[in-house]
């Protein structure tokens, strides 16, 4: 099962050592492989080139099959995964096949063509080193494009002697082995089946990039050539191969260009002077289906190369073996609802941890976490929620018995209290405490302690919204928020009916629930009509500001309403960065601005969704502190919500990733503004004695005022 | 043109030479040979000829380098250290060659061997793949391929290595006069 798949991924002694190590050099060498391009420019121009593409299917499927019949090539074009392997097998049969050499192929792993060859008695060699080693293994790939990242050379030096022949654990040697080896078989195979990267339709093309040489011998040595192209590889005209050609070995391997792109047109000779016999299959497996999604046809733009697995705090943690399938990660979990059905991604989704660190590299521009968010939508849609989480939204659906849980809760953990937190739970809740430590629920939440603060009479008035981690764990930030404010001199209006933002339905797929929570907020923060509304909570603000509507529409309540939500929209700022335009405008001055060094951890929704992300830190400067950026200061902490309670080992790991970053800034204080990374962080810091303070950025402010 | 070509075929580990006439590159083809291979191992060179030996007796050639064979089979190529072949034009922005192989004993040349010898006239060198697409018309070519320096894989360990299915260095011989 999935739980016990990570737990092996995240023992294994490699798997996320070398994910790791090749991430981190390779954001670095990409950025590089970028320089004097316009990256924003060339993925646009893909996006444009593949969403046409999706839309088209039909006709580019018909002007690629004209195009390429006419130069000799055999096109077939099918949506049945049982009918390309039938057609497979019959070319095969036809030419008494015995040995078939293979470039790489999605498309044929999809339909797992190599087992259907074997049985029927044929050889089949990968000849993409890492894809052979994995296949004289029998094992899955561990990623798209580095299929064997998981093996150490000892390993690999195993796998040649036991099934080939004995070899040193030498890099150098076993590349010079693979060479020798496998030169004999592309001499000797009947039969090279190919993938494609691109087909173009204008031309009838297909065009394969190989950096080690190996698809250009599947090309050039046997008499008859397949290629199993999955259709979204289609392009309409020759020139809009440009931008994949420029992005694809950029954000796969971070080089300028793949060694060998090769162009296949029709039918070429063979070395005797006979004709080479040339066929395509083009291959649907449920994407013509995908383009006509309202949403999902945006997956279509995906130009397979592997840069979201890179850059996954999550995935590089546990790998693609642990999803089980052919196609990996967010963007596997998202193409595996299309070629394998909605209910294969039932457990896998749950993987993602929405921190977007994915879509800002993406070349197809592919927003993966809101794509995964659909499909945790549609699964709780179909399949119905757990009872026991029905339970719990139902609690949340309501305001005055959540809050009176809250507040009950309150008086229940005391014998776990230990200060402002809970180090351990009695048995079923245990793990939640074993590497973080919980913040205690507040004795008085914020909403009680709001009424005993004086306001200052000025015309300007802002509401606050607090969510239900400030109101109920971390009161302070609140305080610290209308302090601010009111030394700008303006008034802090706390609606008492608002209610959980929503966030938590809304990222588990319950859309009902969402709705009624931002309905309800909807209702209580507009009655006092105020200037703004301010959180301090990113994700609050993102709920409130977008997603929430999203929700809204999902359940579609009258316009009248969307409208109204629409206009409380536009109201909603987060508060770091109305605090950072006070401060601007010398409204908020600092009369004890205490020189300390900081360290600031961007908060994925502040960053990615807000893009926020330099004013707080300017706030802190202007406020006297001194700035020492981390390491991957923007790198997701671990929290996501109700992630780090589904998965608290996975969770774990990222966090101490992010401990040890600010560890080594030498600060000794940590400030952020939100209150679940603030949460994550202290916990994780408390459990493990740590010295340095964790705050919210308006904490440190306030202070110095 | 021809600078940013060598840089960034360099930078691809490609190893660039020029020089003024077809003479001039066929001396140093020919010290290259010499160099790399004994006279005593037959068929070490494979050469596909379109028109850079125009004018010169392939007898003399032989005579003085017995290895060079000008008719192969996949086998042979496959055995050979050197590969020698014309490619039809380059592209500055990428340092990549761009092969257009009509007849497949060309493709064989730049596929199998250890060092594949690339002939370029330096007239053919183009500043970007979309103004090179635009001079090939890829309709009446059954194969086409940008070549970008040696072959190259890491997939054992993340670890660099050269030469894995193809050659493992490839020398660009560019002419200017021809
Ligand atoms: S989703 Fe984007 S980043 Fe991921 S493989 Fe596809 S194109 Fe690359
Ligand atoms: S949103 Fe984050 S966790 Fe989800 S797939 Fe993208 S990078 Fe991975």
């Amino acid at each position: 099962m999935l739980k016990e798949e990570i737990k092996k991924a995240l023992e294994h002694p490699v798997i996320s050592k070398a994910l790791t190590n090749f991430y981190e050099a390779y954001v670095v060498a990409r950025e590089k492989a970028y320089t004097g391009l316009d990256f924003e420019e060339i993925r646009n121009e893909i996006v444009r080139v593949k969403s046409y593409a999706a839309e088209h299917f039909d006709e580019l499927i018909k002007k690629f099959t004209e195009q390429a019949t006419k130069r000799g090539a055999k096109v077939f074009y099918t949506k049945d995964p049982k009918e390309v392997i039938n057609y497979v097998l019959e070319v095969a049969k036809a030419h008494n096949v015995k040995t078939i050499v293979k470039s790489k192929s999605m498309a044929t792993e999809e339909i797992h063509l190599n087992k259907h060859l074997q049985e029927a008695g044929i050889a089949v060699y990968e000849t993409d080193l890492g894809e052979w080693i994995i296949q004289l293994a029998g094992q899955r790939p561990s990623h798209m494009v580095l299929p064997a990242i998981h093996l150490t050379r000892y390993e690999v030096s195993d796998i040649f002697t036991k099934k080939v022949d004995a070899v040193e654990p030498d890099i150098k040697k076993m590349v010079k082995f693979a060479r020798k080896n496998l030169r004999d078989k592309f001499l000797k195979a009947d039969l090279g089946i190919t993938g494609a990267n691109i087909a173009v339709a204008e031309t009838g093309s297909i065009v394969i990039f190989t950096n080690e040489g190996n698809a250009r011998l599947v090309l050039t040595l046997p008499k008859v050539h397949i290629a199993v192209v999955g259709i979204e590889k289609l392009v309409d005209k020759l020139e809009d191969i440009d931008p994949i050609v420029k992005a694809l070995p950029r954000n796969a391997t971070a080089q300028p260009i793949t060694t060998y792109v090769s162009f296949i047109t029709g039918k070429r000779e063979h070395w005797d002077g006979t004709k080479k016999e040339v066929h395509i299959i083009l291959f649907d497996n449920g994407r013509s289906e995908m383009a006509k999604d309202p949403v999902f046809k945006e997956a279509l733009q995906c130009i397979r190369c592997a840069s979201c697995l890179n850059v996954c705090p999550v995935f590089r943690l546990i790998s693609g073996l642990v999803f089980g399938r052919v196609y990996t990660g967010g963007i596997g979990t998202i193409l595996t609802v299309w070629t394998e059905g909605l209910k294969a991604t039932k457990d896998i989704q749950n993987l993602c941890i929405q921190c977007g660190n994915c879509v800002k590299i993406c070349p197809g521009k592919i927003n993966i976490p809101d794509l995964i968010l659909e499909i945790r939508r549609r699964l709780a849609e179909e399949e119905g929620l757990p009872l026991k989480v029905k339970a719990i939204y139902s609690v949340v659906n309501n305001r005055k018995l959540f809050h009176t849980a809250l507040r009950m809760a309150s008086k229940l953990q005391k014998p776990f209290k230990q200060g402002p937190f809970i180090r351990h739970l009695p048995l079923a809740f245990a793990e939640l405490t074993q590497e973080r430590s919980l913040p205690a629920i507040a004795d008085k939440p914020f909403r009680d302690q709001v009424k005993k603060i004086k306001q200052p009479e000025g015309k300007e008035k802002v509401a606050f919204f607090a969510g239900c981690l400030i109101d109920f764990a971390y009161p302070e930030i609140g305080e610290a928020l209308v302090k601010l404010l009111n030394r700008a001199g303006i008034r802090v209006i706390f609606p008492q009916e608002q209610t959980c933002c929503g966030a938590p339905a809304l990222y588990n797929g319950v859309m009902d629930v969402a709705a009624n929570n931002m309905l309800q907020n909807l209702k209580a923060l507009e009655q006092e009509n105020p200037d703004f509304i301010l959180s301090a909570c990113p994700t609050c603000t993102l709920v409130l500001k977008k997603k929430g509507l999203l929700a809204l529409r999902n359940q579609k309540v009258s316009p009248e309403l969307i409208a109204k939500a629409e206009k409380m929209a536009e109201k909603v700022i987060d508060a770091s960065y109305f605090i950072h335009k006070l401060i601007k405008e010398g409204r908020i001055t600092f009369s004890k601005p205490l020189e300390e060094e900081f360290t600031y951890h961007d908060p994925c929704h502040l960053k990615r969704s807000l893009n926020i992300w330099q004013e707080p830190r300017e706030s802190l400067q202007k406020a006297g502190l001194k700035l020492k950026e981390m390491f991957e200061s923007d790198i997701c902490c671990g929290m996501g919500g109700s992630y780090s309670l589904k998965f608290p080992e996975i969770s774990v790991k990222i966090l101490e990733r992010k401990l040890k970053n600010i560890q080594d800034t030498g600060a000794n204080l940590v400030c952020t503004d939100c209150p679940g990374c603030i949460m994550q962080i202290r916990g994780g810091a408390d459990k493990k004695g740590l010295a340095f303070k964790v705050k919210h950025s308006l904490e440190v402010l306030a202070e110095r005022l | 043109m021809f600078e940013l070509f060598k840089e960034k075929a360099s930078a691809l580990m490609a190893e660039v030479y020029s020089f003024k006439n077809r003479k001039e590159a066929l001396e140093f083809i020919k010290g290259f040979i010499k160099e790399n291979t004994s006279s005593e191992d037959k068929k070490s060179v494979v050469w596909y000829d379109t028109w850079f030996l125009d004018g010169e007796r392939k007898e003399d050639l032989l005579a003085d380098l017995p290895q060079i064979t000008f008719e192969f089979t996949p086998e042979i190529a496959s055995q050979a250290k050197i590969g020698i072949n014309e490619v039809d034009g380059a592209i500055a922005e990428s340092g990549s060659l761009i092969e257009v192989s009509n007849h497949i004993q060309k493709r064989l040349v730049s596929s199998l061997p250890e060092i594949h010898i690339a002939i370029l006239p330096k007239s053919r060198i183009f500043p970007d793949l979309k103004t090179a697409l635009r001079s090939f018309n890829l309709t009446n070519t059954p194969y086409v391929t940008l070549i970008s320096g040696p072959s190259r894989t890491a997939d054992i360990e993340r670890v660099l290595t050269i030469g894995v299915h193809g050659p493992e260095r490839v020398i660009i011989v560019c002419v200017e006069n021809l």
